[in-house]
């Protein structure tokens, strides 16, 4: 019997009145007290969603100022980065300061502990924390320090470590590496096995010593190229799949678990359930996983706030609706045709 | 021909005079003692009708509403027009254009005058910056010309030529969610999920240049020689398909029309601009690619590759046996602090060594549009421009 989760997988959109906040705070037209309840008021709704979908691992949707971008608060807080210029983040109209590597990179593990909202963690939430991967923080750095990209891993990677110790110290339960590098290759070749294989040890280097449970999950792109191998050479206990740009057909049998990135979180067209359940249903045969969570494809805040809730109220009914029992036979039947 | 011509590129920032009125807020003395330090530096025909105007500072009738958008159409003109001085010997941009003061901005303008859209919200673009989106939910159709009326009045007033830039269609379908597309080639089977959602941009981008293209032709009938295709877009989606579909957009877009066409564009991914390659190439009738560089580059003088990393790109169009022209944004838009003019000369110098092109066809531009930039910051962003241009002029003899 399969366990259906819902979980977010990156930023949330901020909504209507944080975004007049912001803008009114950068015009001097409120103070900082201000826009911080703003900010609170608009997290605290997005976790109650959360709780009312089901979703066991909470996120704050890194809705406060040091989550201007993926990286922000690595490349502001750890030692030996800096943020440099802005460009485009992959396949969309957002952008992030580059994280420069001016020296060796290290943290005292007190950088992400500031920037978590830990008063859910005091409150008996299941907090999930999002970062960047090795392989994506490598690929989009500007190195001018380690002078390999293996290297550059690792040592962000140990950075990391600290900083995972004292967040699972402090309650977190669950970090999910975002890995959107992997899998957006384009004109590149795929990762060879051994790069694959190098990727699973840096990640298994920022989990040493801690009881954080992980994820996996690469997006933006096809991991067909990867699988099954992704599943093996990832040590985390689930890893993600990208389904608006991975053909089902690719996957096959893990013991691990899933993260179905099923709602497309690039446009507000709201996907029929029933076509989705089905879907599932499939993921769920060709991989016999005993976990699947229920994801946007990437971050929501790619789509205006009403939208991204709704995309998470949906994967919360399509939550239900899986564990209501299997879908209809005409959508089985459709599904056997279309195989 | 002039050596290393200067352009800007879209935007200038609106005045609290010019915003205010629109959102039922009352002027303040600020707003007041900024017309007129304006009106005054730039020398503003008729400016004195504007400070009557806003002296009333609010309730302002339909009739004053065009009235204050004319004159921030005017103080747009001036400030290209005036660019440089105290800085350059012959101030002056040599393109000029009205600083989409008549627009709400480069995206809303345009799908608010389409049909088939819907705003559905703000999205983050990064830091505190939104753009209202706006979701297609049936066929687009051309509904009016959303620029005649700016245009009339700018040929009317310019001195100087004008370029006209238009926001084109694969920036609009890019920043516009796709919902109705998306929808209608869900129900496509037997399509790879990547091959789907590629169809359904590419047909929403092809029925969109079919309207910019009539837009287009409407402001050549009224006497425009020179468009500037905005494509900040361009690097958006970076598959070949997509790449290929830029090209292809620029030229349905184009097709039939007599002008002279350039196309911007910037902030491209890590990779930098060769992503473009060498489909790029295929828009036939661009005749200057104008990007940004200067916010990749570093505030050192020097002609050589490690102080102007942030031009490292243009080799490609040399590469590539481009010989046609190119605008080199020599200024990052997103930040007020600014180069020396003596650096921004450097970055103009080291462009044409690794182009090989000859001055002439080397245009100097900031990186983007400065509508983020306070009024103060952006005239000293032209002034750059022109100045960097003039020291760069005499260098190179």
């Amino acid at each position: 019997m399969t366990e259906y989760q819902v979980s977010l997988t990156g930023l949330h959109a901020r909504n209507e009145r944080t975004i007049q906040a912001t803008q009114d705070w950068e015009r001097s037209r409120i103070n900082e007290v201000t826009l911080k309840e703003s900010f609170d008021k608009d997290c605290e709704s997005l976790v109650e969603l959360q709780r009312r979908v089901g979703a066991k691992y909470i996120t704050d949707g890194q809705m406060t100022f040091a989550w201007q971008d993926l990286f922000r608060p690595i490349s502001s807080g750890f030692e030996g980065l800096e943020p440099g210029p802005m460009v485009r983040w992959f396949n969309t109209n957002t952008f992030f300061y580059t994280p420069i590597v001016k020296g060796a990179i290290s943290s005292d593990g007190n950088v992400l502990s500031k920037v978590i909202q830990r008063r859910f963690v005091d409150h008996g939430s299941s907090l999930k924390i999002i970062l960047p991967d090795p392989l994506t923080f490598a690929e989009l750095a500007e190195d001018r320090h380690y002078g390999s990209k293996e290297k550059l891993q690792f040592a962000y990677t140990d950075a990391l470590r600290e900083e995972l110790r004292a967040l699972s110290s402090l309650g977190v339960k669950y970090v999910q590496f975002s890995a959107p590098s992997l899998v957006y290759r384009l004109k590149q070749k795929p990762f060879t096995r051994g790069g694959l294989g190098q990727l699973g040890e840096a990640v298994r280097n920022a989990l040493k010593g801690t009881s954080l449970r992980s994820g996996f999950y690469p997006f933006f792109g096809d991991s067909s190229p990867y699988l099954p191998e992704l599943f093996d050479s990832i040590p985390t206990d689930e890893v993600g799949i990208d389904l608006t740009q991975t053909d089902d057909s690719s996957l096959s049998s893990t013991s691990k678990g899933i993260i179905a990135g099923l709602a497309d979180s690039r446009t507000t067209y709201l996907e029929d359930l029933e076509s989705l359940a089905t879907r599932v249903e499939d993921v769920v045969e060709r991989t016999g996983t005993k976990t699947l969570t229920l994801s946007p494809s990437a971050d929501l805040r790619y789509i205006p706030r009403v939208s991204a809730d709704e995309k998470l109220e949906l994967l919360g009914r399509l939550r239900a609706r899986l564990s209501r029992g299997s879908a209809s036979p005409k959508a089985r039947a459709s599904r056997r045709r279309a195989k | 021909m002039k050596a290393f011509p200067t352009q800007e590129i879209g935007s200038l920032p609106k005045f609290g005079w010019r915003t205010k009125p629109f959102r039922q807020m009352a002027l303040t003395d600020d707003d007041l003692d900024s017309a007129k330090r304006w009106g005054d530096l730039l020398q503003v025909e008729g400016r004195t009708d504007l400070y009557r105007t806003l002296s009333k500072r609010y309730s302002f009738t339909d009739e004053e509403k065009r009235a204050i958008v004319d004159y921030s159409l005017l103080y747009a003109i001036r400030m290209c027009e005036t660019a440089g001085r105290g800085l350059a010997k012959e101030p002056g941009l040599d393109l000029v254009w009205s600083g989409e003061q008549a627009r709400t901005e480069m995206y809303e303008t345009p799908v608010s005058n389409i049909r088939g859209f819907e705003f559905v919200g703000r999205v983050r673009s990064f830091d505190n910056k939104y753009w209202r989106m706006a979701s297609i939910r049936s066929d687009p159709k051309y509904k009016e010309n959303y620029h005649l009326q700016e245009l009339l009045f700018s040929e009317k007033h310019a001195k100087r030529k004008l370029k006209v830039p238009v926001t084109d269609a694969i920036t609009i379908m890019a920043w516009s969610d796709n919902n109705y597309y998306t929808g209608k080639w869900a129900k496509k089977a037997g399509l790879p999920p990547a091959k789907r959602g590629f169809s359904a941009r590419r047909e929403f981008t092809l029925e969109l240049a079919n309207i910019i293209r009539r837009v287009i032709r409407e402001l050549i009938e009224e006497g425009v020689e020179e468009v500037q295709i905005d494509i900040p877009a361009a690097t958006q989606y970076q598959t070949e398909d997509d790449i290929k579909l830029v090209a292809e957009s620029f030229n349905e877009t184009t097709k039939g029309l007599d002008a002279t066409f350039s196309v911007h564009s910037c902030f491209p991914p890590n990779t930098g601009y060769g992503i473009l390659f060498p489909h790029l190439l295929e828009m036939k009738k661009c005749e200057r690619f104008s990007f940004e560089y200067g916010n990749r580059d570093t505030f050192e003088r020097g002609l050589d590759a490690k102080a102007r990393v942030g031009f490292e790109d243009l080799k490609l169009f040399k590469e590539y046996g481009f010989k046609k022209q190119l605008g080199v944004g020599v200024i990052h838009i997103h930040t007020d602090t600014v180069p020396s003019v003596e650096v921004v000369r450097d970055r103009v110098l080291y462009s044409a060594k690794v182009t090989d092109l000859p001055p002439e066809n080397l245009y100097v531009n900031p990186d983007c549009g400065l509508r983020t930039r306070r009024p103060e910051i952006a005239q000293k962003m032209l002034d750059l421009v022109v100045g960097g241009a003039e020291l760069a002029r005499r260098k190179s003899g």
